[in-house]
Parts: C-alpha cells; structure tokens; sequence
C-alpha cells in the first residue's frame, strides 16, 4: 500500500466519519486491520482474542477520531490508541504464559530432527516474549512489529527513544541469556517456518 | 552449566551437544526469529464485525450531558453552609486554643519517654519500609517479577 494514498484516503475518511458518514469508517477498517490484528497478536498470540483487541481498538478508534490532532499521521495515533488498548485488556485479562525462568530450550537432537527442534526453538523463543516484564515486552512487540524502528516503537509507546532503546536492549539481553543456544540455524528455522506457513497459506 | 570446548577451541559446546553462540550471533538469531513472523490474514467477516459494533454504537442516543446549570446553585449553597460552619467553629474555639498555647498543661516524664520510644518505632519502620519499597523497585529494573 503506497503510505502517501492510505494517508490521503485515511484524512479522507476521518473527514467523511466526523461530518456523520458512519460509512466512511469502513475504509479505515478495511486499511488497517491487517496491521492492528497483527499488532495484537505480537501482544497475545491468541488468533480470536488478537480479533477481539483489534475489533475494540477500533471501536475505540470510532469514539475518539476527534481527538486525532493532524499533528502525526493517523497511522501514529492508531498505532498509540491501538497499544493503549491492548496493554490494559492484557491488564484486565492476562494471557496465560510459563515464567521465563521456565522456559527451556529444547534439548540436542538428532540431525534429521534438527529442523522440527528449530521450528519449535523459534516459537519457543515467540512465546517467551510474552513471558518478559510488560516494561520490556511491549518495547520488544512494537519493535519487531515495527520492522525493527526504534523511533516508530517509541512513537507507539509514547516514550522517548532512549528509553525504549534501553528498555530493548534489556528485554533482548533477557532473551538471550534464556537462549543462550541460539544461533544462525535459528534464524535459517524461521525462514522455513515462514515459507511453510506461506505456502500453507497460497 | 559446565561446557567442554570443541577441537577447534573458539567455540563451546555444552553436554548435549548445542554450540553454544557468541552473543552478536545471538542477537542476530533473536532478530531474525522474531522479525521473521508469519502474517496473520484478519478472518473474512472481521471488517463486517467492526462495522457492526460501529454503527450499534452510532445508534446508541448520546449520554445525557451533566446538568450543571440545576445543581450549581446547590453546589454554591452547600459550599456557603460548610464554609459559615467552619467560620463559627474557628471563633468559638479560638479563646480555648490560645489559652492552651499560653499556658500547655505539662506533660509528665513518664509520656515524654513513651512517645520518645514510639518516635524511634515509627523511624525503624519508615526505614524498613524505604528498604522494602527499593528493593522491589531493583528487582523490577533486573526483570525478575
């Protein structure tokens, strides 16, 4: 999606929604939810609960369009709205995830196996995000949610870089001493994982 | 954990068998794992859904505003009462009070002692409490709660 159209498209139909055109609204839904069912599945990676944050972020979204200020994009402040949203239903209902300190890395494996132990390591790893602080796991989630931009996750946040930077820096340096096996091969497991579940998708 | 090193010497291997990485390596298999999540496709009726709870909203007639204009004089009223109240207090207890601080009953050495005790009681306990309340904000920092 070309950013500079959808920001077009989304003042367009903010416009249209403030004048009364409920309507209107369904464009931004249809824009955005891919990127808001995502974010909230980085924060609780549970499919139908990720539907249910995004459906009331949007909802939220909906009541308070008016108070988007055309300062930042609208991308910005639905993303800050949408973490809002997701860190006090998350506070609400917590998900239900092992302490980090009870997570371990699956043991060495025979070599035809070293390829389902690297999947598994990987979602291992995805989980044990959510096992991390709430300080250090958002930074973590909108980081990588974010395409690994520190300024686009601290915009979320609503926090200075610097502190997200450090809070990062911390919640990764956590996963790595849970971890302490992890290495390239890891990263060559997700690419498979990935292509699998591509396919799967196609 | 105890580790062996391998043949070649700059990498270790723990008893199972994983190598064990160095952590620039770590770190750039942490990125890749989690950079690397699969796209989740919202389910087809999920713009439908919203659309709906959008417009229930709509529907929903808006909240009666608060009506400041009938109790406002209520307001200012209560507020003249407590206030007259509070006057005539004050100038009814004003001659007790200055009597008192012209001439304090005295206060026998037995209570001055006491209170001495309960002084140093209170200052233990807001010094546990400060350690207490530090502790629990380090452990927060390291990541451990």
């Amino acid at each position: 999606m070309n950013p500079a159209i959808s920001a077009e498209e989304d003042l367009a139909d903010a416009d249209r929604v403030l004048a009364g055109e409920t309507v209107a609204f369904e464009g931004i839904v249809r824009r955005w939810q891919g990127p808001l069912v995502n974010m909230a599945w980085r924060y609780c990676r549970d499919r139908s609960r990720a539907e249910e944050m995004a459906q009331e972020a949007f909802v939220r979204a909906w009541r308070g369009l008016a108070q988007w200020r055309r300062e930042s994009s609208f991308s910005t402040w639905l993303f800050a709205l949408a973490a809002n949203v997701y860190r006090s239903e998350l506070k609400r209902f917590p998900t239900v995830v092992v302490p980090l300190e009870e997570i371990a890395e699956p043991a060495g494996a025979a070599h035809q196996y070293e390829a389902i132990v690297e999947q598994i390591r990987c979602e291992a790893l995805r989980r044990a995000v959510l096992a991390l602080p709430m300080r250090y796991r958002e930074p973590v989630v909108l980081y990588y949610f974010h395409e690994m931009d520190v300024s686009a996750a601290a915009r979320t946040m609503g926090l200075p870089e610097g502190t997200v930077k450090a809070r990062l820096a911390r919640g990764r340096a956590l996963l790595r001493k849970r971890f302490p096996h992890l290495n390239e091969a890891a990263a060559t497991g997700a690419s498979a994982a990935l292509r699998t579940g591509r396919e799967a998708l196609q | 954990m105890k580790h062996t090193t391998d043949r070649k010497g700059d990498r270790k291997a723990n008893p199972e068998g994983w190598p064990e990485s160095r952590p620039e390596l770590q770190m750039a298999a942490i990125d890749h794992v989690l950079a690397a999540e699969e796209e989740l496709v919202p389910s087809s009726g999920f713009a439908a859904t919203v659309m709906e709870r959008v417009r229930e909203e709509a529907a929903r007639p808006a909240p009666i505003p608060f009506p400041w204009m009938r109790v406002t004089p209520g307001l200012v009223l209560a507020a003249g009462v407590i206030g007259w109240g509070a006057w005539q207090a004050a100038r009814s207890a004003w001659p007790a009070m200055q009597e008192f601080a012209e001439n304090p009953p005295p206060i026998p050495a037995t209570v001055l002692l006491q209170l001495e005790e309960a002084g140093w009681v209170a200052l233990a306990l807001a010094v546990s409490w400060g350690a207490w309340m530090l502790s629990q904000r380090l452990v927060r920092r390291s990541g451990l709660l």
